[in-house]
């Protein structure tokens, strides 16, 4: 009886060693799957949003694949991707040779609720997940949600939060916040509508579709809701014509900046100024849909906050 | 006897004149729609007193100065560049079926601003007109010099066959580019199409000296291929300098088609069926070809612009798209109602 109760007893904790050992990694992704590895990834190929939000906390990929040009990429602006392999500079476009030489443990990308995809789209789903098994972050309905997301997964991969480069890029992104808020309430009444311009048309962002302008709409900016977006399909932005460039009227514009070109399109435009802040020349950049870190985020808010700081809230009543 | 002919001649002139008078003013009835007719909904006394009594402070006279206006101005330049040059290219050529399309011309423009997005980076419709109408005259220049190898020289068979060839080639390169470059898919797939959207008023500025000049020179060609369309050996007994005649039809054609397929893109059919339509009223003498095609090409080209941008609101369908779909079953019927006209 002793001897057996020994027995269990010795085959038990041999298998708490040899897991131990092993360290096997679990990590339950944005789309609900749970993706479980015999040891902790070391070499991961990232999107380059997953990236943007990784490399800042220490975590490095061995390879990135990217949704245009590198020197494009507004969320890999100012990272240092020295010694990280480009495998992908067009949106659904990967280079599968390179991925498979990298010989990656994971694939971390983020999961699109709304339309039910992995950034990068199928194509390269399909490809990637070939070779090692896909995991991440889902884009939710905060940046900030996001980058504690980040947090988590990039402590659960190894990172060390504490460094003082980390914990100081979230104190300059708290005091940006307050900042930000602070300008907000300062301008009572002041309205923004976030927009992509193209050669066609206007387009008018939902903010319910893009994460910081809801976490800005948290810290109080008011941002017109346009009437005719289809929340149930693939559709941020309610298409409008040039023709009707007025419909909507705010007193901040905010331009999608994921394109260098957008801005230039915007004011090409003839009816450009039918807008009566684009008139006033109230018009700031909108940093859509890429921020995945602290220091981005502040340098945006930044920038942001002097718009509003610089604005005449009784453009529109 | 010879003062019956002269008669019957003098009143097929009359009746062609009338038709002529008949069509610029259905070219104008077409305008006047086209200004009135957009997203915005702008009555027509508006429309008409912004043009005749512009407020800048108004911004309904703004849409129509600012948007209305050079959209459909664009719209008359590309479709007489498409019409004329149709015309005189299935004249110069004797094949019925030559459009800018089958010489290359298109094609070649196609290229080059493929080239000039995958390479260069550009992305702004400005940059655009002048990579196409330069890539239209290369293709141009490279399709006549191969057709000018041997004996014949430049023969329509050979013009056609190197017009097909050189397309085969350069759409090749063009898949490929698009093909492993999402991006530059992306950013010229709607100029690809042909569309007249977006279009501002300095590009009509910029394409509007070469179509006057390629609208006089081809004007001027009437009677060439009037020779021409009797058959080399006859139009050489005739005095005619054959080599020479083709060498300026198809310099108004390619400069009409460059600056066409430079404003609005590649455009489908329009220069193919209307030739034949034209034809079909007036009979075969060029004099009467091609001031038709001219006034009713753009009637089609603005009419078919105006049906896209109405069709499938809120969004617009591209121009490009509508005259395939007017053209193609129109251009059917066309060859099944009568033979067409051996030229």
């Amino acid at each position: 009886m002793v001897l057996r109760t020994l027995a269990i007893a010795a085959a038990f904790s041999g298998a708490v060693v040899a897991a131990a050992q092993a360290e096997s990694w679990t990590y339950t992704d944005g789309s609900g799957q749970t993706v479980t590895l015999d040891a902790v990834p070391q070499r991961i190929i990232a999107s380059q949003d997953a990236a943007a939000g990784l490399i800042p906390l220490g975590i490095r990929p061995v390879g990135i694949y990217a949704d245009s040009p590198v020197a494009e990429a507004k969320a890999l602006e100012g990272l240092d991707l020295a010694g990280i392999e480009i495998i992908g500079q067009a949106w659904g476009e990967v280079d599968i040779e390179k991925a498979a030489a990298l010989e990656p443990d994971l694939i971390i990308a983020e999961w699109w609720n709304r339309n039910a995809v992995w950034s990068g789209g199928e194509n390269v789903v399909a490809t990637l997940s070939q070779i090692a098994p896909i995991t991440g972050v889902s884009a939710g309905d905060s940046i900030v949600g996001m980058i504690e997301d980040y947090e988590v997964l990039a402590q659960s991969l190894g990172a060390d939060l504490a460094a003082p480069a980390i914990a100081q890029n979230k104190t300059a992104f708290e005091t940006a916040v307050a900042d930000f808020k602070a300008a907000v309430a300062s301008k009572p009444g002041l309205t923004a509508l976030a927009v992509y311009a193209g050669d066609d048309a206007l387009y008018v962002a939902d903010p319910a579709g893009a994460a910081e302008l809801l976490d800005m709409q948290s810290w109080g900016l008011d941002i017109v809701k346009p009437q005719g977006v289809d929340a149930t399909g693939n559709n941020y932005f309610e298409t409008v014509s040039w023709e009707n460039a007025d419909r909507y009227q705010a007193d901040l514009i905010l331009v999608d900046n994921r394109a260098e070109s957008t801005m230039a399109t915007a004011l090409a435009q003839p009816t450009w100024t039918l807008m009566k802040a684009a008139e006033a020349g109230q018009v700031a950049e909108w940093p859509a849909f890429w921020l995945r870190n602290y220091k981005a985020y502040a340098g945006a808010l930044t920038d942001l906050t002097a718009a509003i700081n610089a604005a005449d809230p009784d453009l529109t009543p | 006897m010879e003062a019956s002919v002269v008669e019957a001649r003098a009143s097929r002139a009359a009746a062609l004149g009338l038709g002529l008078l008949l069509l610029a003013a259905a070219l104008i009835a077409v305008i006047l729609l086209s200004m009135a007719t957009g997203a915005r909904a702008i009555p027509v006394d508006m429309v008409w007193s912004a043009l005749t009594a512009f407020d800048p402070n108004s911004t309904e006279h703004r849409i129509v100065w600012d948007l209305r206006l050079p959209r459909t101005l664009v719209g008359v330049l590309v479709g007489l560049a498409l019409g004329l040059s149709g015309a005189v290219l299935q004249g110069a050529t004797r094949n019925p079926l030559a459009d800018p399309s089958i010489l290359g011309i298109n094609s070649g423009a196609a290229l080059f601003v493929v080239l000039g997005v995958s390479v260069f980076g550009i992305t702004q419709l400005g940059f655009y007109v002048w990579l196409a109408f330069i890539g239209a005259g290369v293709a141009m220049l490279v399709v006549y010099s191969v057709a000018s190898l041997g004996r014949e020289g430049a023969t329509p068979i050979k013009l056609a066959l190197a017009g097909a060839a050189m397309t085969a080639i350069m759409l090749a390169v063009i898949n490929a580019i698009l093909l492993t470059s999402p991006r530059t898919l992306d950013e010229v797939r709607f100029w690809q199409v042909g569309s007249l959207a977006g279009r501002s008023m300095d590009i009509a500025l910029q394409v509007s000296p070469f179509i006057a000049i390629g609208a006089a020179l081809a004007l001027m060609s009437a009677r060439l291929l009037d020779g021409l369309s009797m058959g080399d050996d006859v139009a050489r007994a005739l005095g005619q300098r054959i080599g020479l005649s083709r060498a300026l039809a198809g310099l108004a054609a390619v400069i009409l088609a460059g600056a066409a397929v430079a404003a609005a893109g590649p455009i489908a059919f329009v220069g193919l069926t209307i030739p034949h339509v034209a034809r079909a009223i007036t009979g075969p003498g060029y004099r009467w070809i091609l001031p038709y095609s001219m006034l009713m090409a753009p009637i089609l080209l603005l009419g078919a612009d105006i049906i896209g941008r109405v069709i499938a609101p809120p969004g617009e369908v591209q121009v490009g798209i509508v005259t395939a779909f007017i053209g193609a079953p129109f251009f059917i019927a066309l060859v099944r109602r009568r033979k067409l006209a051996a030229l």
